[in-house]
């Protein structure tokens, strides 16, 4: 495995990114028709979803998903400096922009119930106010780091999604920034709080899934992880090796889901 | 380093940008080994399985004066005012103090121990409480002045730090941070905010979270301050290696009190 452990600097950053793998690791149909059948004898009632953070909590589930302040932040954040990359702007401004826009959704009728634009839509405005610095907050924190970056980036428009076929399982591997270099890509994921000792099984499903999400199935060079609040980086890089190890991960996940799924019910 | 407040504390926390020292980011490893080396000498090598936390309150406690924030109703209205500064840091105008700090706080979090004392109190404790907020939140609005967005402040910025392989967690919020990290100055300055009067106490805290700021992103920031809602004092010290070795001391004396009440 190829899990590195490094500081959260500038120098570090660009070491990272700069001595990754040259050469990229394709997946081919083979591998992802061998997923859906172990995927597939791994059967729900329902649609599941997976993703690094399942893996981590090897399949445990955790409190029902609720929009805060708190869980609105990324995807403001990170629309917000996307926004920032086409129109120079203050942080604090494109938020402002990309909450507009969210509401104006709602008010229009283009958003579905639950939506993160109907919750912000009949948020009272002190919430708004929170959630404003949440996701300056995070944009401020995100752009830090991308001003760091020696080599071209962007903020991708969503995570990256694999709908494992005829399984009825989503995969979604979160995506903050995806750096270009020499022709290879190398995916940057930021994370709250401080890695614990199943972060890098969590990266290595990243890594897993953007692979498999990509058309050609070709995997990004390194899958970097970053948590801000520690100051720590861990990485991954895109082997074969660390791929089905991430694969493996995710079918072992999907397996204790299944279990406690059935210990409940019984 | 006691000053009356200046017309814009966020003016006085920016300084004068000519004056402004070189970013520095090699002391973070020599403080680090600094805590390491300490921790070991008051740890050993043994390793805890439940760690010891060290947080910015833990070093203002044990100070002669009564913490007057560490009370349950004194724990409320510092929440409440960290509510006020989030929203005053993204420019938002407070209209009524009370309402928009509670609506704020309960956006943010699920009910807790504190949401159901305020949820207890009776109609005369909540209007004191309330007028109380208005009060500290109108010396903090006149204090704080306008945060420029160009400044690129943050609140309630957390920090995080496993020593000694776990067994020694060091713990942060900073209330509001100005500045960046990429410049080839130093300029971030940290603000805290605190509902009680300063106190020695006040003064480790604003050196914790000048470490932890350090620790987290190995930078040392320019400045710290603390700021206090019921007098309208404000505290600000230059950071240096000075300031971050004593905050190392501070932090290992919290260490060796816990460990030795165990």
């Amino acid at each position: 495995m190829t899990l590195l452990h490094r500081r959260l600097t500038k120098s570090d950053l660009n070491t990272l990114v700069n001595d990754a793998p040259a050469e990229p690791v394709r997946l081919s149909d083979a591998h992802r028709t061998s997923l859906s059948t172990r995927f597939r004898a791994v059967s729900v009632p329902g649609h599941r979803r997976l993703d690094a953070w399942s893996v981590e909590r090897a399949g445990r589930g955790g409190n029902a998903f609720r929009w805060s302040p708190g869980t609105a932040r990324r995807v403001l954040g990170n629309a917000s400096l996307r926004r920032m990359t086409t129109q120079p702007t203050s942080v604090r401004d494109a938020v402002r922009d990309e909450l507009g826009d969210q509401m104006l959704r709602a008010v229009s009728g283009y958003s579905r119930s639950g939506s993160l634009s109907n919750w912000l839509a009949s948020a009272p405005h002190p919430v708004i106010g929170l959630v404003t610095a949440e996701a300056v907050n995070w944009a401020t924190q995100l752009q830090e780091i991308s001003q760091w970056l020696e080599v071209p980036w962007e903020v991708p428009g969503s995570d990256a999604y694999y709908d494992v076929a005829t399984a009825r399982t989503t995969l979604r591997a979160r995506r903050d920034l995806v750096v270009h270099h020499n022709g290879t890509r190398t995916v940057v994921r930021v994370r709250s709080g401080s890695p614990g000792t199943s972060a890098g099984p969590g990266l290595r499903a990243d890594l897993t899934i953007a692979a498999l999400a990509d058309h050609d199935g070709v995997a990004p060079v390194r899958y970097i992880g970053l948590w801000p609040e520690a100051g720590i980086c861990l990485s991954v890089d895109g082997t074969m090796s660390d791929l089905r190890s991430g694969a493996r991960d995710l079918v072992r996940t999907a397996v204790a889901q299944r279990r406690r799924g059935t210990l409940l019910a019984a | 380093m006691l000053d009356p407040s200046p017309l814009s504390v966020v003016e006085a926390l920016r300084g004068d940008r000519t004056k402004r020292p070189l970013i520095d980011i090699a002391s973070a490893g020599g403080l680090r080994s600094l805590l390491e080396d300490g921790i070991f000498a008051i740890l050993g090598a043994s390793r805890l399985e439940t760690p010891i936390v060290v947080r910015a309150s833990s070093l203002r406690q044990g100070c002669a004066t009564p913490d007057l924030a560490a009370s349950t109703p004194g724990r409320i209205r510092g929440v409440l005012i960290g509510q006020l500064l989030r929203l005053l840091s993204v420019g938002m105008s407070i209209d009524h103090a009370f309402d928009d700090a509670v609506a704020a706080w309960r956006g943010d979090v699920d009910t807790n121990v504190l949401i159901q004392h305020l949820d207890a109190l009776d109609d005369d404790d909540r209007a004191r409480l309330a007028t109380d907020l208005e009060a500290h939140c109108v010396t903090l609005t006149r204090a704080l002045g306008e945060l420029p967005a160009r400044w690129m402040p943050r609140s309630s910025v957390r920090a995080t730090q496993r020593l000694a392989g776990g067994s020694v967690v060091l713990r942060d919020v900073v209330d509001l941070m100005i500045g960046t990290s990429t410049s080839e100055v130093a300029s971030i300055a940290l603000f805290d905010v605190t509902t009680s009067p300063l106190g020695e106490g006040a003064e480790r805290s604003m050196r914790y979270h000048a470490l932890m700021q350090t620790l987290r992103t190995s930078v040392m920031p320019l400045r710290t301050c603390t700021f206090s809602s019921a007098t309208g004092e404000i505290w600000i010290r230059d950071v240096d290696y000075e300031l971050l070795a004593r905050s190392v001391e501070d932090v290992l004396a919290s260490i060796r009190d816990q460990w030795s009440a165990t």
